[in-house]
């Protein structure tokens, strides 16, 4: 079912993008807040980060995508679009691409670059995620920024879908404490007020670190891991983490994950990324919690 | 003696109360008797007590033993150069440590070998290798010209910061520049018994050496010219304090990356103490710059809980009021 979903999200239009409209202006309000005056049907878009290109190939006309970042590999026909670097901002490539309206996700890019691409005349529209139910709702958002609401809502519909049978799934059952590494020297893993907290929950188990830290991705200590002592630990697989985490820590070994070999591998941008794949990540997640 | 004996022993009375405190901290709740039994009642069962003696006595100890390194070789370097700004990274200790750490994330895919973590490794090659030609380049004939190596060693130094940079400019990944970063930030979490003995070795090692050549560093502090009057081979004292300062400093880098200040402000605050001459200086020294860094390691913890804020922030905003206070005393000077 995921991959039917995948397919038919990613399918591409077949027409050619327009002119820059020079039609109708509405001012909205985006996820942090801002006022943008968007053209009501932009002919010209790009986004400036990888799950954001993500989101537009699933919604959006894809011959009305301009660009995309060097990040952005997914799906495979964004690769065929121009690239405009976003670390540094390459500005005049932005500009030389003309799109009516650039899309950003919060703490990807910084309110400075924001500021510079507002001034160019590009209007930059963000959105920003709490939870996996944000992102569906930013994907109906998309699809009303856009003018195709009908694509939006039933792109996000079938997600929803998809998550509701993998939420029932993951009802019954002890739910094993997982910790995520994102780094491993120092080590810092997926805090609580981060998006794998609520992934989990639909995958069937909890986040490690119940604690809220100020950094969403905070550092730990070893004696702090080996108070959680978590039962299942994701950064890679049991042979890789033995080499590159547990023989510069060797006190983890302690741990219960450790003991029971319990340590996993999964798919890095499933993982990181806000995108309509969130659901295949949280689909990935329940096959290792298993 | 009279005069440095209570000093010691008050060092070492608060080193020890530090380090006390220090094995209570942590995110297991400890008790100071849960510290006591892990001490003297080991049960390695027990997850309190492998945290106290594996975990929180490691950690403190490299951080003891890092910040006496700084201290003891800023204190040789203000001697050798007869500078009250020298520290010991002049020799280009720390950039030529960071270059090496750096090429080992921007190189390697397996930073492992044989179980052996190499940046550390890379970072004490890089620090040797640059140390090697700052010294080659700062003396004449044989001779070692104090002015000459500040200049370049400050030069190199901005050199391979730029190569450092440069490095991270063309770092093809983000996990590339995040180690750089973090690295450069220095830290102590790593701490492991079987990594303490490099810098312990080479600290006792120049600690003895120097507790007999005390009275030459206090007559260089006078320049070479009278030194040498007054039967100091100049020349040879000069190259010992400058092979002592490099593998000193070092070891102390390569395993807790570059923490600043330490070296700068300690052999001050000693000479404060102690004055100039006084041939504890240098135990003195290295006590006090040993309790800083440990002081400063409980600090940023309690800060910033549970992995602590960079250590080198920590030493910054505590010992900078500290030390402009030091300096602003009528009766404090250099030499």
């Amino acid at each position: 079912m995921g991959l039917c979903c995948l397919l038919f999200f990613f399918s591409c239009d077949s027409r050619k993008a327009a002119a820059p409209s020079t039609a109708e202006f509405h001012t909205v309000t985006d996820d942090l807040g801002r006022k943008v005056e968007l053209p009501v049907e932009p002919r010209r878009i790009m986004a400036l980060a990888p799950s954001m290109t993500e989101m537009l190939f699933a919604v959006a006309d894809t011959a009305t995508i301009v660009g995309r970042t060097q990040n952005c590999d997914y799906p495979a026909a964004a690769l065929t679009k121009p690239v405009v670097n976003n670390y540094p901002m390459d500005y005049e490539k932005l500009l030389s691409l003309k799109p009516d309206v650039v899309f950003a996700t919060e703490g990807i890019i910084s309110m400075e670059v924001a500021a510079q691409v507002q001034k160019m005349g590009i209007p930059i529209y963000f959105q920003a995620y709490d939870s996996v139910t944000d992102i569906l709702r930013g994907i109906r958002n998309l699809g009303f920024l856009l003018n195709r609401r009908e694509k939006g809502q039933a792109v996000a519909d079938s997600l929803q879908a998809w998550l509701n049978q993998l939420a029932a799934d993951s009802a019954r059952g002890t739910r094993p404490r997982v910790l995520a590494i994102t780094w491993k020297d120092p080590i810092y893993v997926y805090g609580r007020n981060t998006l794998f907290t609520d992934k989990l929950r639909y995958a069937g188990g909890q986040n490690a670190v119940t604690e809220v830290f100020a950094q969403p991705y905070p550092a730990l200590t070893r004696e702090y891991i080996l108070k959680m002592n978590p039962d299942l630990i994701i950064g890679g697989s049991f042979d890789q983490m033995e080499k590159t985490f547990f023989s510069l820590y060797p006190e983890l070994r302690r741990i219960k994950a450790y003991q029971q070999k319990r340590i996993f591998d999964v798919t890095d941008d499933l993982m990181s990324r806000p995108s309509p794949r969130v659901v295949e990540g949280i689909a990935e997640l329940k096959a290792v919690l298993q | 003696m009279r005069k440095a004996l209570p000093i010691l022993l008050g060092l070492l009375v608060l080193l020890t109360l530090g380090l006390f405190l220090g094995l209570k901290v942590g995110s297991l709740d400890t008790s100071y008797a849960t510290v006591l039994d892990a001490i003297f009642e080991y049960d390695a069962q027990n997850a309190t007590h492998y945290s106290i003696i594996h975990l929180r006595l490691p950690r403190l100890l490299l951080a003891f033993l890092t910040g006496a390194s700084l201290a003891f070789s800023g204190y040789l370097m203000q001697a050798l150069v007869n500078n009250a700004l020298a520290d010991p990274y002049l020799l280009g200790t720390a950039s030529g440590a960071s270059l090496g750490a750096s090429f080992s994330f921007f190189l390697l895919t397996d930073l492992t070998f044989m179980g052996l973590y190499l940046p550390p490794f890379f970072a004490l090659v890089g620090s040797f290798a640059v140390t090697l030609v700052v010294v080659l380049l700062g003396s004449r004939r044989g001779q070692l010209v104090p002015s000459q190596m500040l200049l370049v060693g400050v030069a190199l130094s901005s050199l391979l910061t730029a190569v450092v940079s440069l490095i991270m400019f063309l770092s093809d990944s983000e996990s590339q520049l995040k180690s750089v970063v973090f690295w450069s930030m220095g830290g102590f979490e790593k701490a492991d018994w079987s990594n303490l003995g490099y810098p312990a070795v080479a600290l006792a090692a120049g600690l003895v050496l120097f507790f007999f050549l005390q009275r030459h560093l206090s007559v260089l502090l006078l320049g070479a010219d009278r030194a040498e009057t007054l039967g100091v081979d100049v020349r040879l004292i000069r190259w010992i304090m400058l092979g002592a300062v490099s593998v000193v400093t070092g070891f102390a880098v390569a395993f807790s990356g570059p923490v600043g200040f330490v070296g700068l402000m300690v052999p001050h605050f000693t000479r404060a103490l102690l004055g100039t001459t006084n041939r504890f200086n240098l135990i003195a020294c290295a006590l006090g710059g040993g309790l800083f860094l440990v002081v400063c390691d409980l600090i940023s913890r309690w800060i910033y809980p549970p992995a602590g804020m960079p250590v080198g922030i920590v030493t910054s905003f505590f010992g900078v009021p500290f030390f402009v206070y030091l300096l602003r005393r009528k009766n404090y000077r250099f030499s």
